[in-house]
């Protein structure tokens, strides 16, 4: 039983919106933690794709975050979200944070530094 | 084994803790460094030792794994499909080695919680402050008999452990006749890779259509449609490999007639000329102690990701029962293991973990060498029902299969690997 209400989940998923079985309360989500440990833990989620602390492998089709200008990222993040800025991906996962998340995150790739041997 | 005689067991092996050192492992006699044990080295275990070390690098961490190398279940159904090698999905330790990270080759046989130590196979035990546990699946060969036997393991391989099962399976679809069938066997949700079955199915089909074009693939799922990016998937199987693929849900396999490749379903019979069957999943045998779901899953503080049955003990990635919506998958992993890492790190300095964590899941599925889809999605802690969630109005799948999310697809390879692995 449980494993079919699972796969009704995962139907759910399938089908785009992150829709949630009939009769859920609303989520109540933890204020965002914007300490800076908080925003380092929420920048790493941009790894996988973007590379450890945002510096991606070289010749990556991905962007690079490090060390851009400070509002670049955050431009980017608020573009995508609104859907002015051509996207396969960002304009969903942006959609996940609001304007001071992303403020934090623009902040934190501001600072990291950028990859410095493009050879390694 | 039960609890019951875990725990007992426990007490009894304390007394090797006084043993020092352990395979070039520096002892530990006390002072304030403290040592993290990992168990299991893919993503979720790489990226939690990894992180460690990223996050402090005065914990000692400890990986231990027996596998010589890292070999990538994503993007395995290429090499299936024959359009990369094995060696383009493996990635060494020594990534991890590099950036401090003690790596064990050896193999986890019990956990002593209260001893604090990892017993190992041939080695000395392994002591600990924390462990974090990252064994991926394990598979219940009692659902499917006949393959409980090793044997017949390597006959009707699963190949959802990349690795020697790959190559295995790879070699079976080689050596296929043109028209012959390939049927792959999918278990009722949860498993391992949602969308993993179908991918499959595409390239295994890609496979066919350039070189044995009278092949077909049938896809018998014990579910009762596509669990993961259906309508995308029917779409490709449609318009890439039209008459290729049959998609048969409600599809419950029960047993194998390993001699004559016929897979035995809950209504009648099907054989085929290669037959991949993915047997019913459950948490790594590792961490069988801590299984407190359904018989099959670990459930975990999702702030920290220590188990709900012992302290200390932190367990990661597809060995989870799930939170809603959040798939078994390979991004998940990575980010239960940076989550996990980070409150590890808080722990042992007996600060408080972060109360906010968020996890971004991107899954994406090649439907053709060069092709993929993808499906995202942003999950956050809700404070009242103690779980993560999905962001409503964020995530989603893609609009179409197309080449750039093919090239993102990669590019997301190469990028995690580094991330988890160095």
């Amino acid at each position: 039983m449980l494993a079919r209400v699972s796969a009704a989940v995962w139907l759910a998923a399938a089908c785009g919106a992150a829709a949630q079985p009939a009769g859920t309360p609303p989520p109540a989500f933890a204020p965002p933690n914007l300490g800076a440990s908080g925003v380092r833990a929420m920048a790493a989620n941009c790894a996988s794709c973007h590379g450890t602390d945002g510096r991606a492998a070289p010749g990556s089709a991905v962007a690079s975050l490090a060390g851009r200008p400070r509002g670049e990222v955050a431009q980017a993040m608020v573009l995508f979200r609104e859907g002015r800025k051509p996207a396969t991906v960002m304009h969903q996962i942006a959609k996940g944070f609001n304007d001071d998340e992303i403020d934090a995150m623009d902040a934190w790739f501001s600072r990291q530094k950028r990859r410095e041997d493009p050879a390694r | 084994m039960n609890r019951r005689d875990f725990l007992k067991g426990a007490g009894a092996s304390t007394a090797l803790a006084s043993i020092p050192g352990c395979g070039g492992i520096p002892a530990i006699v006390g002072g304030p460094r403290r040592r993290v044990a990992v168990v299991g080295g893919g993503y979720g275990g790489a990226t939690a030792a990894r992180y460690l070390k990223l996050l402090d690098a005065s914990v000692e961490v400890v990986l231990i794994e027996p596998n010589e190398a890292f070999v990538s279940c994503p993007l395995s159904n290429l090499v299936l499909g024959g359009f990369r090698s094995m060696a383009e999905i493996t990635t060494p330790y020594g990534g991890l080695i590099e950036h401090g990270v003690h790596v064990v080759r050896d193999t986890a046989t019990a956990i002593d919680v209260d001893g604090k130590q990892v017993r190992l196979a041939n080695g000395n035990p392994v002591h600990f402050d924390r462990v974090i546990l990252s064994p991926g699946i394990d598979f219940m060969w009692e659902a499917l008999p006949a393959l409980s036997d090793e044997q017949a393991q390597w006959r009707v391989p699963h190949a959802w452990k990349a690795g020697p099962q790959t190559v295995t399976l790879r070699r079976q679809l080689e050596a296929m006749r043109d028209g012959g069938v390939f049927a792959i066997s999918i278990p009722e949700a949860p498993y391992r890779c949602p969308p993993g079955p179908y991918e499959r199915a595409c390239l295994a089909a890609a496979y066919f259509k350039a070189f044995k074009p009278r092949s077909k693939v049938l896809i018998l799922d014990a579910n009762e449609d596509v669990t993961s990016k259906g309508p995308l998937f029917k779409k490709a199987w449609a318009e890439l490999y039209a008459g290729m693929i049959e998609y048969r849900p409600n599809s419950k396999a029960i047993d194998v007639d390993v001699r004559n490749n016929v897979l035995k379903l809950e209504f009648g019979d099907e054989k085929a000329d290669v037959l991949n069957v993915l047997p019913p999943m459950k948490a790594g045998r590792i961490v069988e102690p801590f299984i407190t779901a359904n018989k099959r899953w670990c459930e975990v503080d999702w702030l920290t990701y220590e188990s709900r049955a012992a302290k200390g003990v932190h367990i990661l990635g597809d060995s989870l029962q799930i939170a809603p919506l959040m798939p078994k998958s390979a991004t998940m992993a990575n980010g239960h293991g940076k989550t996990c890492a980070a409150a590890v790190v808080s722990l042992l300095r007996g600060e408080v973990p972060n109360p906010s964590p968020t996890l971004v899941n991107t899954c994406y599925s090649m439907v053709s060498e060069r092709m993929a889809v993808h499906v995202a999605s942003v999950h956050k802690y809700d404070l009242s029902a103690h779980t993560m969630r999905p962001v409503p109005g964020a995530g989603g799948v893609s609009a179409s299969m197309n080449e750039a999310e093919g090239t993102y697809a990669l590019n997301w390879a190469r990028n995690i690997w580094a991330d988890a692995l160095g």
